[in-house]
């Protein structure tokens, strides 16, 4: 399953202005940053999972935490591991191993990075890259030059993560094995790879680059869209809900 | 060689699938696979060296199911040669590209280094080039060779020729056809150059929407324009013509025998 891409649909997150959407994913992410309970953090993951199940996004958004998850183990394990206030919770011939502030901070920052990526990662399946560039330029009134870069950005990643599963399966087809446990030769075995993605990747820009200028990209301006992007009234809700869960966050600190 | 027995695969959230396909490809044999676009034939080239798994049936090389072992095993036997020769391509140099495979597949150093050089002098390359900074068609030359170099017995073409010139294409197919006949070597190629279809393989297999409509001898397949118009395929030219033209012409395939016809014709004309 690709993570990235986009899910179409009509639900309430899928009409939001684009610019509303990233504003929002944002804004949620702060509000868990600024959060400092356990308790919370694990709500605002299962309010964005509920969020994302009105979207029709559950399966994504369940996969997106799995993955999150290890992420936020691994972040788990070196707080665990190196943050030493609090009481001794674990020792091991007289040397402390866990202590009560290690286990909450190791608890607190491991959910906190599932709650903070979760809504960014799920912009990207309730909002096409074009509309986010539009958007920006005609709302935002960014420069067009600008907006493509950000989100040709994020166009390619999903581009460049098939592109690099292509050139993984013509080396398995060789004969190469990467289904080994060992992290240094896993790591000798992809190493390799980057040679054809670099090479393919800088051909595919030179190409998407000399496809824009000959069809005008220079010409692009903020009236150049036919299409308009206007702030309606949920867009109003969303933010003024995500603005008050930011300051309530703050207030709490 | 190759046996698929009632095989189904589905792709993700695509309407992308082959369903209940069962053919045999005996050791020796030239295959080609045609079909429009999204017919299933990359799919099929991809099950048979374990890169795609089957979400039912089995598919057999030599009587090994290929979902039962990893695609760098089956790799000793099957070679891959895909369209877009970028994305085999690794090394710095042609000889370290050719020797890649062997590397990978536990060859010693002494028979490595004898074999990169006979490769490298089969296929007219230079050991010392940079394989990226080559043509297409080199570098589609080096992905060949590359391969090759293990000696596979049952070698998968995946639209080999997409994007060469003529020489290059011609070069490429007689490598190819140089090997099934003196080695033996299995040939599946996918294509949608029916003149190439009709010029280097003996049988084709025609599908669509991952079913298979046809299975015959080329000759066969190229005259039946019925079965090529419902596979969304259009026919070699020059059978294509001999069926029009009709009585005289039933064993035209090649320019050369469409010449030949042509001139019988007109001296029974004259007579």
């Amino acid at each position: 399953m690709n993570l990235l891409s986009v899910m179409p649909g009509d639900s309430f997150l899928h009409r939001l202005n684009p610019v509303t959407k990233l504003a929002a994913a944002f804004l949620y992410g702060i509000g868990c940053i600024l959060c400092d309970s356990i308790a919370m953090e694990v709500v605002f993951i299962l309010l964005m999972l509920l969020i994302s199940a009105s979207a029709g996004l559950l399966p994504r958004a369940l996969a997106l935490t799995r993955r999150l998850l290890v992420l936020g183990l691994f972040m788990f394990v070196i707080q665990l591991l190196f943050v030493r206030t609090g009481a001794p919770l674990l020792s091991l011939g007289g040397v402390t191993l866990v202590t009560t502030g290690g286990l909450r901070s190791a608890l607190l920052l491991s959910l906190r990075v599932v709650a903070t990526m979760l809504p960014l990662m799920l912009f990207f399946a309730v909002t096409q890259m074009n509309d986010l560039c539009n958007a920006l330029v005609k709302r935002l009134h960014l420069p067009y030059r600008y907006a493509f870069i950000i989100t040709t950005a994020f166009r390619f990643v999903p581009l460049f993560s098939s592109e690099f599963a292509e050139i993984q399966d013509a080396q398995r087809a060789r004969g190469v094995d990467f289904e080994t446990k060992n992290l240094v030769r896993k790591v000798k075995l992809v190493a390799p790879l980057c040679v054809p993605l670099l090479v393919s990747s800088l051909k595919k820009v030179n190409s998407s680059a000399i496809s824009a200028e000959l069809r005008g990209f220079e010409m692009r301006g903020r009236e150049s869209g036919y299409k308009e992007y206007p702030f309606g009234k949920n867009d109003a809700l969303a933010l003024a809900l995500l603005v008050l869960m930011v300051a309530l966050c703050a207030a709490l600190l | 060689m190759i046996r698929f027995e009632d095989v189904s695969f589905h792709y993700p959230h695509t309407q992308a699938s082959i369903e209940g396909l069962s053919f045999h490809i005996a050791k020796g044999e030239f295959v080609a696979l045609i079909g429009a676009n999204g017919a299933g034939k990359s799919t099929i080239s991809r099950l048979c060296n374990g890169l795609l798994r089957p979400s039912a049936g089995r598919v057999l090389l030599d009587g090994e199911d290929t979902s039962q072992t990893p695609t760098s095993r089956l790799a000793r036997k099957v070679g891959f040669l895909f369209q877009n020769p970028d994305r085999q391509i690794c090394e710095n140099t042609v000889r370290e590209e050719i020797a890649f495979s062997m590397k990978a597949q536990g060859w010693d150093e002494q028979a490595i280094a004898g074999r990169v050089e006979e490769i490298l002098a089969a296929f007219d390359l230079a050991g010392d080039w940079f394989p990226f900074e080559r043509s297409r068609g080199e570098r589609q030359r080096i992905a060949l060779a590359g391969a090759l170099a293990c000696e596979p017995q049952l070698l998968i073409l995946d639209e080999p020729t997409t994007g060469l010139d003529y020489r290059e294409c011609i070069r490429i197919m007689d490598y190819v056809t140089a090997l099934n006949r003196d080695k033996g070597v299995t040939v599946l190629m996918v294509s949608h150059d029916m003149e190439l279809v009709q010029d280097y393989a003996r049988r084709v297999l025609v599908l669509e929407g991952g079913k298979l409509l046809g299975d015959g001898d080329v000759k066969r397949v190229m005259k039946d324009e019925a079965l090529l118009r419902s596979a969304r395929v259009l026919p070699a030219q020059i059978p294509a013509l001999a069926l029009r033209l009709g009585e005289g012409f039933e064993d035209v395939y090649t320019i050369a025998e469409m010449a030949g016809a042509i001139q019988k014709r007109r001296a029974e004309a004259s007579r």
